[in-house]
């Protein structure tokens, strides 16, 4: 069997198989028999998150059958369990739908997008995962489960954040709002400009964030608004690039160049503080190493149970580093400080918790590990990696 | 006018820096001179004292303009470490002029070093 890589290089395994289901019925005696042999399974998306969600000794599963659209209904799309975000994106925008929101990049499965609360930036709007209004997976007693907010709201609300715990997603139903266009700026400015000015940067564009360049003290500022809104003119900034277009065209960025990356959320209001302690923290001790920009952004509050954003507005914080460095001690190091501002590590990327750890960050904590017992009381979907975040001692 | 390929063996880029940056960060600046009519297209690969070398870097130099481009700012493939030895080969599809500056502010009264990269 080959060896299994993650997109920046930093998870590495070799699974015992790669099974390819070819329907609902087929994964439902994959997991079956997975549980009788006391074998982990998981499944490998885009393979975009830095934590070893995926990895397991024994069955990693392909979604590459379970491809592309299934029904609408009004606003809400059905899509197969497997599609990639980027395909997701066209076609909903097929049928003049969208996310309301997208993260940085959109190389991501759309259903390992939704499962580890993936974000894009903007004060007033929440995860990709809030969409989910509803699905079909198969559970780790190999039972089929199809589920819809108005029926089962605090299922719902556990599966929208749930690192794939719950079931194999085989059908999302989203949610999604009426296509739209989005006017796109970028500006350079000094960082202190911009800490200066930062609420009003926030409250004045649709999406908002900062990109801030440890090697200099510069700052990139991105700010998305619907053609016509938002400020023409940011005084003390310069604006060096634009472009109007589709969100799902505009927002994303392709990237090239292979990283590492913790973030953190934190309250609203913890941010700009924990910000410049970080930002002093590099410029003493790590910018030998380290060159790769800060990025800071806001999300709205939102209810799913694992949700970085569950019941408080965020501000968050990631750092990154080339995927050919050394990245531990910088994110081992920065990560106190985020921590000691009440900060909960985003699930597709590197951080250093534990159970004991995390049991105290989300206050239905306890509700959501009751509902993956229920639904994978084996443990079929438990690799390591999740025991250490989901089983104290 | 120029060279198609420049050397430098003396690059260290000075870890600390004093004052208001970027204006007064310390830096190694390549200083870059396309006086052709056609864009130049360079590579920049760093070798070190303990390592296998880095790159390629890849910059544009638009024809007739000049472009300054600091060491401490290239990330792609691989940030450069500062305060550390490295020498740089730099491969133009086109010739062109290249010099190399270093800044240090270390201590409060900045120091300026231009030089001449070397061309083969």
């Amino acid at each position: 069997m080959s060896e299994w890589s993650n997109w920046s290089g930093s998870v590495r395994f070799t699974p015992a198989a790669v099974v390819v289901p070819e329907n609902e019925e087929e994964l439902a005696r994959i997991i079956r028999r997975a549980g009788d042999e006391k074998q982990t399974v998981r499944v490998s998306g885009a393979g975009h998150s830095s934590t070893p969600l995926v990895q397991t000794p024994d069955i990693l599963v392909s979604m590459k059958n379970f491809n592309g659209f299934v029904a609408r209904d009004g606003a809400t799309i059905a899509i197969r369990g497997g599609t990639m975000l980027t395909e997701a994106n066209e076609i909903f925008l097929e049928h003049g739908l969208a996310l309301e929101n997208l993260g940085d990049v959109d190389l991501q499965a759309l259903a390992g997008a939704i499962g580890t609360g993936t974000h894009g930036t903007g004060r007033n709007l929440r995860t990709m995962s809030n969409h989910l209004v509803g699905g079909r997976l198969v559970n780790g007693k190999g039972e089929i489960v199809d589920f819809s907010i108005k029926d089962d709201p605090d299922f719902t609300l556990a599966a929208r954040v749930a690192l794939g715990t719950l079931g194999i997603f085989t059908e999302l139903r989203l949610k999604l709002v009426p296509a739209f266009h989005l006017h796109r700026k970028e500006w350079c400015t000094h960082i202190e400009d911009c800490m200066v000015n930062l609420d009003k940067l926030i409250a004045s564009n649709r999406n908002f964030d900062f990109y801030w360049y440890p090697r200099s003290d510069e700052a990139k500022l991105r700010t998305l608004n619907i053609p016509g809104t938002g400020p023409k003119d940011i005084p003390y900034a310069w604006c060096q690039k634009e472009r109007t277009g589709w969100s799902g065209d505009v927002i994303p960025r392709s990237r090239g160049n292979k990283f590492d990356e913790i973030e953190y959320w934190l309250p609203i209001e913890n941010g700009p503080p924990c910000f410049e302690e970080i930002r002093q923290r590099i410029k003493d001790v790590h910018r030998k190493d380290v060159g790769w920009r800060v990025l800071y952004r806001t999300v709205a509050a939102d209810e799913a149970m694992l949700s970085g954003a569950y019941g408080r507005a965020s501000a968050t914080i990631s750092m990154h580093h080339n995927a050919s460095l050394p990245h531990d001690a910088f994110f081992r190091d920065i990560e106190p400080y985020l921590t000691k501002y009440g900060g909960r590590p985003h699930w597709g990327k590197k951080h250093y918790q534990t159970a004991t750890n995390l049991k105290q960050l989300y206050p239905r904590w306890d509700h959501f590990q009751g509902i993956r017992r229920s639904m994978d009381p084996e443990g079929v979907f438990m690799n390591a990696y999740l025991r250490t975040i989901f089983e104290e001692g | 006018m120029g060279r198609k390929v420049w050397m430098i063996s003396a690059g260290r880029i000075p870890l600390r820096s004093t004052g208001r940056e970027p204006e007064n960060t310390s830096r190694d600046e390549l200083c870059f001179l396309n006086v052709g009519y056609r864009e130049a297209q360079v590579k920049v690969t760093l070798f070190y004292a303990d390592r296998e070398p880095v790159g390629p870097y890849k910059l544009d130099i638009p024809p007739r303009r000049i472009r300054r481009v600091r060491v401490n700012n290239l990330i792609n493939p691989e940030a450069p470490p500062l305060d550390t030895d490295y020498g740089a080969v730099i491969e133009s599809n086109v010739p062109i002029v290249v010099q190399f500056e270093r800044t240090d502010t270390s201590e409060s009264k900045p120091a300026m070093s231009p030089m001449m990269a070397f061309a083969t």
